[in-house]
């Protein structure tokens, strides 16, 4: 609770120091060595790994992630720097994707339009940009939570009329398909590795294109708008230009990965454009960090591999017992009392089935879903029932009940809880959770968010900010 | 002419319904100043229990309680259990995030969405459940007046949406709950160091408004007739939209926003075009927006320098 | 602080072995009915191949991806089960997102152990994903997809066991126009691309044959019908209702019998099951004989049942494809001919088979569509039972 009696100033110095003195090992380590080179590292590394030897399938990921990191920077010059908000961002990225994919196909007119990438591309990011004025220009009226919300039907409007409108121009929920690839000086990009590199370099250029608006004068106007409008406006800074400036750039920059995204995939498809979408792109701009340009490529990149290992149903098991091994050697100090836990899950484990298997060995006769070591290790060890249905299910209840148990407890009680929490999950990943491997991924993105979000609210790379009362 | 009342009808109906969830979305922004995402989800787990309670009872065809009975206790299971869920989502995914940028809280109730609603694909399957409400409770029982016939379901959900909202303008004027839920709501600093605690204040207007979408849920299966795990999306999308028009933090405001969007979509499918009906809702918001900032019945308040 | 540092490490260690493991091991895939780990390494897997299938698990269209899956599974039990063979399933959800159907289908094109898919899902994912199978020689076989221009894309692997939706159209008004003939009629779409397609052909078709047919439109997410069934009125004969989900289709049925409109309603086969939609008085169309009905299928129906529920249109038709991929991997092994994704697919393109469990043969043409693919008729009677009007030769 901040200081009672005590100006605001001096209170918002005060927490801002406290913080300050145990600042981010990383953000330590990394601030030594300068944006620039952090840039051009990052931006080596992306193009040099293809020649480690990625699959098809790791280039489209490595795909999406780079779209990814590219709508959340954009999406970072509204929400993080200039502090507005913006839930209808998913709308400029459609847009930008319709007019590329409107330019570039058969859609318009007798053979269609079939602009080359240079001319279509710098339009539909021009088009688009201009749409972000409009939405910026009823910022005017309203502020805060109701821009939220004007944006987020704005969203929701442009998702209507992609879907039902004009369906004989824009597709309808077919969308529109045979987009061209992007055609350059004479050739074109059809491969998953060509827009691989296209997109590892467009990130570049449009990151140290923002960093040098984020040193400059708008940057620090944009400061100014999102620490306290008034403010700024009594020191002659024409927040509503700023703003304008903020959306519109942000839409451009959406537009530029959507018209990227409809050529890669040669098609557009209203559903691509729709809330799941924008959750995704918000979700990684904040557990990197709103408001830094790193944070947000980071969070997407790492948001989109750790969803994609979750796919795959080994290393979905691998990542979910690793993590819960994890969150046991960081949270449980002393070791010895770690070691005495896991003992005494063991024993009792071993207990547990030898005495199931005696009673009734139907009890214990399931398969494992797990391969390999885990197999070999969780065997003799967990009880899984053969029709594991409905015990799993109760397993995951049990499951998040002890875990939750286990944040508000102290003590022996909180080791009970610890120790059963974990039984709890391995028998529900076993009986139940990795034989649905879809729907436990989901489940997993969701908690994820909301254990990073209490973990470290702020993201992995963003500043703790102070809100003046 | 009859087209013009059954529309009214139909409206009216839609219309409390998204009331019953504009209220406890209301409620909770009121209160937190948070924009819960996940009450969508409350709302369709309540469903749910509707349709199990139901079925444990026999089923629609084969009712072995009598019908009130059922019904009452319908809505008594579901309120209790999506207000424990929401009690239990407040303490473990909101609460430590009250001193956070709020951005964090919108993720953090994304994530609790993503949860409950794969949670309830495991559980349940993605099947839709049908409540089968005509089995044992006809159509035929209501109001009748001449050609039109307005169903006992349909009278319930008005009077219950009705009963609601004065039920709730009542508990925040009138009681001590209500009194600490308007001060927390003003100044939080300020509520606590008078006394009252924030937790407590806050965990009951979760159970209030939580309770209230378990509610709209049943209301919704047995108007409606289906539950299904994507039930959560649309409804909280539209419910949402209602505080918004109505004044997002006022309760009156609620129920009219509901109204007109229940209205707004009915009339609009009627007299128009269905294909448009969800259009005209968000063309509606902005209007309302555009031109009243803090909805229709909201007090513009004056941010403090 | 060392929380810090070491989440920071984990996070770029899991992002290096995820990369790593993928690039080596060509991705993972683990038994859904508990067999052991596959030893192939190339193109080829022995007789102990991976079928993949790729459609919309989880999201907010589950219902339609989660009954496919199960049907496509059980097939593959059945198939391990007589011929003591370890086939295994991989999934591949999409959500219905094409952007996500790529990703997978790249997922399941770059591990070698993958030598077929089924596809359930719409047509835009196929659209999406079209070009991408049939450069990798990988046969697709969709059971729902009914588009038209899926099989005139020129995609070379792309196969289905349902008819196209133009055949469904034709079939459907000739019997309106024939049978029924509506003085006014309506016809609703659900805002899906299978609605939207069909629904066009249908009104072109109606028109031409004179009926009067008005058009109207609502989500699949839609809850309330009944703004709806209040225009449409008592003065109108026939609503036709294109949609891919029964329980919906039922509900504005029960909307129709509060309001005291009397229309009769047409559906196709999105909405063609038994156990949801069963509004006496309507027609259903469907691509097959109704399989509880057909003697050998009632042990398939009744297992199905007991295990996952009730079932509706989109089941069967993923299990008929599955057996399709199934025998064409059968004949490859009992032949000693390696199982690779080139042979699998000629294997499909020359299937011939005398009877499915839809009542019909399989046979393809060069297109990737089905031989003989049409649709029957059916009509509720009172007792909510199925019964074919119209199809049957």
């Amino acid at each position: 609770m901040s200081s009672i009696g005590v100006d605001e100033w001096s209170s918002r110095v005060r927490e801002e120091q406290s913080s300050a003195s145990r600042p981010h090992a990383l953000r330590r380590h990394a601030s030594r060595i300068g944006w620039w080179p952090r840039l051009g590292v990052f931006g080596v590394v992306m193009l040099l790994l293809p020649h480690i030897g990625l699959s098809v399938y790791q280039e489209q990921v490595g795909i999406n992630a780079l779209l990814l990191a590219l709508t959340a920077v954009g999406l970072n010059i509204a929400v993080g720097w200039a502090g507005l908000f913006d839930l209808g961002y998913v709308a400029f990225y459609g847009f930008g994707a319709y007019v590329f994919a409107l330019l570039a196909s058969n859609q318009l007119g007798q053979h269609g339009i079939h602009l080359d990438a240079f001319l279509a591309i710098p339009i539909a990011v021009v088009v688009t940009a201009l749409i972000g004025v409009v939405l910026g220009q009823t910022t005017r009226r309203v502020s805060g939570d109701y821009l939220a919300i004007l944006t987020l039907f704005f969203a929701e409007a442009f998702n209507e009329v992609t879907n039902n409108v004009d369906s004989n121009r824009l597709g309808g929920p077919n969308g529109i398909s045979g987009v061209d690839p992007i055609h350059a000086f004479g050739s074109s990009i059809t491969t998953p590795l060509g827009y691989y590199y296209l997109l590892a370099v467009v990130l570049v250029l449009v990151m140290a294109g923002l960093h040098l608006l984020d040193k400059g004068r708008i940057g620090h106007a944009w400061q100014s708008v999102r620490e306290d409008a008034l403010v700024a406006r009594l020191m002659t800074i024409p927040i509503n230009r700023v703003k304008l400036i903020a959306y519109a750039l942000g839409a451009g920059v959406a537009a530029l990965a959507g018209s990227i995204f409809a050529a890669s995939q040669g098609g557009v498809y209203p559903i691509s454009f729709t809330q799941p979408t924008l959750v995704l792109i918000y979700a990684a701009l904040v557990v990197g960090g709103t408001g830094t340009l790193s944070g947000a490529a980071a969070g997407a990149l790492a948001l989109t591999v750790v969803t994609e290992l979750l796919r795959q149903p080994n290393y979905a098991g691998d990542v979910f017992y690793g993590a819960i091994l994890l969150g046991l050697v960081l949270t449980i100090r002393p070791r010895i009392r770690l070691a005495a836990m896991l003992g005494t899950l063991m024993v009792a484990g071993f207990a547990a089935r030898a005495i199931v298997e005696a009673a009734d060995p139907e009890w214990a006769a399931g398969p494992l879903q797990s391969g390999g070591v885990v197999r070999t290790l969780l065997g003799h060890w967990l009880i899984v029932p053969s029709s594991p249905t409905i015990p799993g299910n109760w397993a995951v209840v049990v499951l998040v009940a002890l875990g939750m148990a286990a944040t508000t407890t102290r003590g022996v009680v909180r080791d009970i809880c610890i120790v059963g929490a974990v039984y709890a999950a391995a028998f529900a990943w076993e009986a139940r959770l990795a034989a649905e491997p879809s729907i436990t991924r989901q489940m997993l993105i969701g908690a994820l968010l909301v254990s990073v979000m209490i973990v470290r609210p702020q993201g992995f790379f963003g500043f703790r900010r102070t809100a003046v009362v | 002419m009859q087209l013009f009342v059954q529309l009214c009808v139909d409206g009216l109906t839609l219309g409390c319904m998204y009331a019953l969830i504009a209220l406890g979305y209301s409620m909770v922004y009121g209160v937190l100043r948070m924009l819960n995402l996940a009450h969508g989800d409350l709302y369709m787990i309540g469903a749910f229990i509707g349709y199990f309670i139901l079925q444990w009872s026999g089923g629609p065809t084969a009712l072995a309680l009598p019908v009130p009975l059922v019904l009452v206790c319908m809505f008594a299971v579901a309120a209790i259990g999506s207000a424990g869920i929401g009690v239990v989502i407040e303490r473990f995914a909101y609460r430590p995030l009250r001193k956070a940028p709020s951005v964090a809280a919108l993720v953090s109730s994304l994530g609790v969405f993503f949860l409950l609603e794969s949670a309830a694909i495991l559980f349940f399957g993605a099947q839709s459940r049908s409540y089968n409400t005509e089995s044992f409770l006809s159509f035929h029982t209501g109001i009748h007046l001449g050609p039109l016939n307005i169903s006992l379901v349909r009278i319930l959900t008005v009077v219950i949406a009705t009963a609601t909202m004065i039920g709730l303008t009542v508990l925040v004027r009138r009681t001590s709950l209500g009194r600490n839920m308007r001060a927390v709501s003003a100044d939080r600093e300020a509520a606590e160091m008078l006394g009252i605690s924030v937790n407590q204040t806050v965990r009951n207007t979760f159970i209030i408004g939580s309770a209230l979408a378990g509610v709209a849920g049943v209301m919704s299966g047995l108007v409606f007739g289906q539950a299904v795990s994507s039930l959560g999306l649309v409804a909280g999308l539209k419910g949402f939209t209602a505080a918004v028009i109505g004044g997002i933090g006022n309760l009156p405001g609620a129920m009219l926003g509901g109204l007109v969007i229940g209205l707004a979509e009915s009339f609009t499918t009627g007299y128009i075009s269905s294909t448009y009906s969800n259009l005209m809702v968000f063309g509606l918001l902005i209007v309302v927006m555009l031109l009243r900032p803090s909805g229709l019945l909201g007090k513009a308040i004056a941010e403090k320098v | 602080m060392r929380t810090r540092i070491t989440l920071t490490l984990i996070a770029a260690g899991a992002t290096l072995a995820g990369v790593t493991a993928c690039s080596t091991s060509g991705g993972g895939s683990s038994s859904v009915s508990g067999g052991s780990a596959s030893s192939g390494r190339g193109f080829s897997s022995g007789c102990n191949a991976t079928i993949a299938f790729i459609g919309p698990y989880t999201g907010n269209f589950a219902q339609i991806g989660e009954e496919q899956l199960h049907f496509t599974q059980y097939a593959i039990d059945q198939y391990n089960h007589a011929h003591h063979a370890s086939i295994r399933l991989v999934e591949g959800d999409t959500q219905l997102q094409p952007a996500q159907a790529v990703t997978v289908t790249q997922q399941f094109i770059s591990d070698p152990n993958v030598v077929a898919a089924v596809s359930g899902g719409s047509s835009q994912e196929i659209l999406a994903v079209g070009p991408l199978l049939s450069r990798a020689n990988m046969v697709d076989i969709s059971g729902s997809a009914n588009q038209d221009n899926l099989t005139s894309s020129g995609f070379t692997s792309f196969f289905r066991v349902v008819p196209r939706s133009s055949l469904q159209a034709q079939d459907i008004s000739a019997y309106v126009l024939g049978h029924l003939h509506p003085k006014k009629s309506v016809i609703v779409d659900d805002q899906s691309s299978y609605s939207t397609a069909i629904t066009s052909q249908l009104l072109a078709a109606l028109t031409a044959g004179g009926v009067s047919v008005d058009h109207e439109s609502v989500s699949q997410q839609t809850t309330d019908y009944s703004s709806l069934v209040s225009k449409i009125g008592k003065d109108t004969d026939l609503v036709i209702l294109p949609w891919q989900i029964a329980a919906n289709a039922e509900q504005f049925a029960q909307a129709m019998q509060e309001q005291g409109v009397t229309a009769t309603i047409f559906g196709t086969d999105g909405i063609f099951s038994p156990s949801q939609f069963n509004a006496a008085g309507s027609y259903v169309a469907s691509f097959a004989p109704d399989i509880t009905q057909i003697p050998t299928d009632q042990s398939l129906a009744g297992v199905m049942e007991q295990k996952y529920g009730t079932f509706g249109t989109y089941g069967p038709p993923m299990y008929a494809a599955t057996e399709v991929v199934l025998g064409a991997i059968n004949k490859l092994c009992t032949a000693g001919t390696p199982v690779t994704r080139e042979n699998v697919l000629a294997q499909v393109r020359n299937t011939d088979d005398s009877s499915s469990i839809l009542g019909q043969p399989i046979k393809f043409m060069p297109t990737g569509d089905l031989v003989g693919g049409r649709y029957f008729i059916f009509k509720i009677d009172a007792d909510k039972k199925y019964t074919v009007v119209s199809g049957v030769s």
